[in-house]
């Protein structure tokens, strides 16, 4: 085959002038871009930059407008996902492209011209687990897809574009959902398969330091256009985030001390149930101060997001108390919560934290319409409501024409934005934020975190959880981190260091001289 | 009592077939919840075709193939028109139920052919959903094309960027599942009970329906469901064979329709989900609709 007789060094794929236009967006303007065998070349850029798009015609589900893209020297013209699959390019999803329901296996030789008619799965599995012991990856190929961690559910996909005979593997935003173990992991194997000379393409938004880690060179997006090519010797995640976004960025959110006020929630002994009735909060206990972001750093599914839903009144207890204010409200309605003072922002933002059909005054109505300011005898006052919104929008820098405008059309940060003003516009007591910039480029991280540090200054309570340990190890003046339902210790989030935190996060607890 | 055991695995395979076929449609995630109408289709064609020709085989023939058809009409408007597939398998059934009454009328009465000769006192079509028990179970969890069929029914969206055709594999399978209906009908008709009468289904199809449900997609809890229910549809019918005097043959009539509804009320709650984890098709109902 030609691709075997690869050298290290060949340009493996070339795009040349590639444009993409949508109706009224330029996605795409006359992009240029090369990659060798056994190189990592990362492309970086801010949401809405042109990396899916980009992406997306590399791996042949769009016709680029203009421009070629070049496979080995010849010019090539992907019709379809399958045609980039059968020249040797393998794309590792973001929202994993698996079967939740299906085997490790059966995910990895679906559609696989080698397959057979009938399934010879001992051999596959042989196969399968000698490119494991090749690259270092661990999985049981008998397990369900569901019961697997995220990283464990990206090593399915990598296995899988590698079984298909992948030379260059896209990887779309690799890191955004590993525990900082995995993470390792995963550099480890990507460092051995480009000695293997297979070239590697990771997309990447944020969690600008892997990308210095890892490749060997950059290409920066912004909007649609090359705004820098660079080696990795000499930059800096500074100097990326200034390309990126075409700005300085604070890059450490400074944390401001401000003075700590009593305890506003007090949480004892917190257990509860997750959708599948297996306990998955643990005896949790703390408490949030006024004044105080209280951080919980954690990898997805280990038991944050049943934590909020209790905190928020969405999910039912089975054990201890929860107090706001000294009141016990361990079983209080969400609406009750909502009026004593709890805000949420919940970490689906486009599922639970707002209906995309309505417009936006509606969308901000839903925080309101139990408000007496705001509704009468049952009358909601959309005039007021109107003139709320318009307020926020300008005040929280929504890109959107109008009140009016469905918030489906907007994008995930101004989304989050407006979700952001519609709960600090009551002035909470007690913010639960979840996941609050998670999937957010930086200039809007940059501004969501800015909020949650002013919400601190006026003494609320914060409790932020996110899945981003630089996030809250910056911005947490106390991190829980937390592991299959339990709090594996509470620290000080200045003092806290990165690497004890992120085992801590794997389920070590680390001992005390080590804090 | 061996006549009424007799009796219920002819009942039985009958259920089997028809669950069988919409067992395999769902898979790839088609419902069609006009079972009944298919069935409709396939008893009162072969039924017209087996007496008008003396043929037995003919009458098979006709009555899959016009299941085949129905299943390609489900196909085009669930598959290629994306429509709502409830809306569209009601429309069959009420299709069925008057297209067959209006065309079969004229062959009320007894088919009047010589009967299907039994295999060791039982009919041979019980031998033949039993092999097709096996058959299916073997393609769906052995080969690359019950794979394909699996994950399209999963996931189509996971299953296109495989490689797999989305629209192909669906077709394939509700056009299979159809004919499965049509000769699940068609047993009823020139078999189980040949009498063409206005009709005469009387719900087997919906309690098929229900079967797949019970069985959570797996074709051998399916046999063994299609058995009970085939067991329970026969008592009803003769409660006196067994339980003389017991009950009104009239509340006899509805246990098997109330112990559907029980079944699938209990397979819907949480807690059995939770404890059984029934394997419904991810994406069953959903039309594959490419952006």
């Amino acid at each position: 085959m030609l691709l075997e007789s690869l050298k290290r060094g060949d340009t493996v794929l070339e795009a040349r002038g590639i444009t993409k236009r949508f109706p009224g967006v330029l996605a795409n303007d006359r992009i240029d871009f090369e990659i060798k065998a056994g190189e990592v070349h990362a492309i970086l850029g801010e949401n809405g930059a042109g990396k899916t798009t980009l992406m997306n015609i590399l791996f042949g589900l769009y016709q680029p407008d203009e421009g070629e893209i070049y496979l080995y020297g010849k010019k090539v013209n992907f019709r379809s996902p399958l045609d980039a699959i059968d020249m040797g390019i393998g794309m590792v999803h973001q929202n994993r492209k698996l079967i939740p329901a299906h085997t490790v296996i059966e995910n990895i030789i679906l559609g696989h011209p080698r397959a057979g008619n009938i399934l010879n799965l001992k051999r596959t599995g042989k196969e399968i687990t000698e490119l494991c012991d090749r690259y270092g990856f661990k999985i049981d190929l008998k397990a369900k897809v569901w019961q697997l961690s995220e990283g464990e559910k990206q090593i399915v996909e990598i296995l899988k574009a590698l079984y298909r005979g992948a030379k260059i593997l896209i990887l779309d935003e690799p890191t955004s959902a590993l525990a900082p173990p995995e993470t390792k992991r995963l550099l480890e194997s990507i460092r051995i398969m480009t000695r293997d000379e297979l070239a590697i393409v990771p997309f990447i938004t944020h969690k600008l330091p892997i990308v210095l880690e890892v490749s060997e060179r950059v290409t920066v997006l912004r909007r649609g256009k090359v705004s820098a090519r660079l080696e990795t010797t000499g930059a800096t995640e500074k100097s990326l985030a200034r390309e990126m976004v075409g700005r300085d960025v604070i890059f450490r959110m400074e944390r401001v001390e401000v003075e700590k006020g009593k305890p506003i929630l007090q949480v004892e002994n917190l257990s509860a149930l997750n959708d599948k009735n297996v306990l998955a909060l643990k005896d949790v206990s703390f408490s949030v101060q006024e004044g105080e972001i209280f951080g919980i750093a954690g990898v997805s599914g280990n038991g944050q997001q049943v934590l909020a839903e209790v905190l928020a009144g969405l999910r039912k207890a089975q054990g201890g108390k929860v107090l706001l204010d000294d009141a016990n409200i361990t079983h209080s309605p969400s609406l009750e919560r909502w009026s004593k003072g709890i805000g949420y922002i919940p970490s689906e933002r486009v599922d639970v934290g707002s209906i995309g059909d309505f417009s936006l005054v509606d969308n901000i109505a839903m925080n309101y319409y139990f408000d007496v300011d705001f509704t009468k005898g049952g009358i909601v006052n959309y005039k007021g409501l109107r003139k709320l919104t318009e307020e926020m929008i300008s005040e929280y820098d929504v890109a959107a024409p109008s009140p009016d405008t469905m918030a489906k059309s907007l994008s995930g940060g101004n989304l989050q934005k407006l979700i952001l003003a519609r709960v600090l516009s009551r002035k909470p007591r007690l913010l639960i934020a979840n996941l609050p910039t998670q999937g957010l480029d930086v200039g809007a991280t940059e501004f969501v975190q800015n909020k949650l540090m002013e919400a601190k200054k006026e003494k609320a309570g914060i409790l932020l959880i996110s899945e981003d340990l630089d996030e809250v190890l910056s911005l947490s003046d106390r991190v829980a981190p937390m592991y299959e339902g339990e709090f594996m210790g509470i620290i000080p989030g200045g003092e806290a260091r990165r690497e004890i935190v992120g085992s801590m996060m794997a389920g070590l607890k680390p001992k005390v001289e080590e804090i | 009592m061996w006549e009424f055991i007799v009796r219920s695995l002819d009942a039985s395979t009958i259920f089997t077939i028809a669950a069988l076929s919409e067992l395999l449609g769902q898979r790839s995630g088609v419902l069609n919840v006009g079972v009944e109408g298919v069935m409709l289709f396939g008893a009162t064609i072969g039924f017209m075709v087996a007496q008008t020709t003396g043929s037995y085989l003919l009458g098979f023939l006709a009555g899959i193939a016009i299941g085949g058809l129905i299943g390609l009409l489900h196909g085009f408007f669930s598959i290629t028109l994306g429509s709502d597939q409830v809306v569209n398998g009601m429309g069959i059934w009420i299709l069925g139920f008057g297209l067959t009454t209006y065309i079969g009328y004229p062959y009320t009465g007894p088919l009047g052919m010589e009967r299907i000769p039994n295999v060791i006192g039982l009919s041979p079509f019980f031998f033949i959903g039993v092999a097709l028990i096996i058959i299916a179970w073997f393609v769906l969890t052995k080969t690359s094309l019950g794979l394909r069929i699996r994950s399209v029914g999963e996931n189509p969206s996971v299953a296109e960027v495989s490689g797999i055709n989305v629209t192909r594999t669906r077709y394939l399978s509700v056009i299979t599942s159809g004919m499965l209906m049509g000769f699940a009908g068609a047993i009823y008709s020139l078999d189980y009970n040949p009498v063409w009468s206005n009709d005469f289904l009387m719900g087997w199809g919906f309690i098929a329906l229900a079967l797949v449900f019970f069985s959570m997609w797996n074709p051998y809890i399916l046999l063994g469901g299609s058995i009970l229910f085939g067991t329970l549809w026969q008592l009803s019918l003769n409660p006196q064979l067994v339980l003389p005097d017991l009950m009104s043959r009239y509340i006899w009539r509805t246990v098997p329709f109330t112990i559907t509804v029980g079944a699938l009320m209990l397979m819907s709650t949480e807690w059995f989900r939770a404890r059984w984890g029934a394997a419904k098709p991810e994406a069953l109902g959903q039309p594959y609709i490419k952006d």
